[in-house]
């Protein structure tokens, strides 16, 4: 394992990460509403393509990437998450997106290697 | 199919996980009602004290721990997850759990350190 490589090479970015997860979402369910039959396809679609996108980033990283979907109903939800990690090397993002009928809630966790 | 690594690298164990992660749940919200001004409060007890526990094994991972508390009134919830890992060490483990009034589910993600 190489370990001489520069910080920006192997930090998290946290940016660039939150674009990529942007446009997952919006290629899969941009401009749907929600649908209780399609919805499996599209959760596994949302994680697959972000993580397609991430793996493609060629970074020293694990990556862990959740998708929750939640038809706009008046429900409360609530999610929180904790990590037991290196606070140097990893991290994580968080993107909420919304339309007329549903919300989506993307993380991702990075861990460096 | 596993392979098994005498000496450091041991495998996810979910089983362990999901009863540390049932006990923590229980003993949080087990019998209460949902509740909006105290679901930010069960959420991050939830999360911390299942870590904690986690953690306690002393077990050379590093760990993800992710919890969603919803109100039963008749939406549709869909979650997914996907990991780029090393599948002989690395693992997961979702709890699902509910009463009268909420949903909540637990998702647990270990990854192993180099040792």
């Amino acid at each position: 394992m190489d370990e001489l490589q520069s910080a920006e090479e192997t930090a998290f970015a946290v940016d660039e990460i939150t674009d990529i997860i942007k446009e997952a979402v919006e290629t899969t369910i941009g401009t749907s509403s929600y649908q209780h039959n399609r919805i499996n396809q599209w959760t596994s679609s949302v994680v697959e393509a972000s993580l397609n996108q991430l793996t493609k980033l060629g970074k020293p990283f694990k990556y862990i990437v959740t998708c929750i979907i939640l038809q706009k109903n008046g429900a409360g939800l609530h999610t929180a998450s904790s990590c037991f990690w290196d606070n140097t090397m990893d991290g994580s993002c968080t993107v909420k997106w919304e339309n007329k009928t549903m919300y989506c809630i993307v993380s991702i966790f990075g861990l460096a290697i | 199919m596993e392979e098994y690594h005498s000496g450091e690298e041991v495998p996810f164990n979910p089983d362990e996980a999901i009863n540390c992660v049932k006990e923590c749940i229980e003993g949080i919200i087990g019998g209460v009602d949902y509740n909006q001004n105290k679901v930010n409060q069960w959420t991050a007890s939830i999360v911390e004290h299942s870590l904690t526990q986690l953690v306690k094994q002393g077990k050379p991972f590093k760990y993800i721990v992710n919890c969603a508390v919803m109100q039963k009134s008749g939406a549709g919830l869909h979650t997914a997850n996907s990991c780029y890992w090393d599948t002989a060490t690395d693992g997961s483990c979702t709890v699902r759990w509910e009463n009268r009034t909420m949903y909540c589910v637990v998702s647990v993600f270990a990854v192993a350190v180099a040792v």
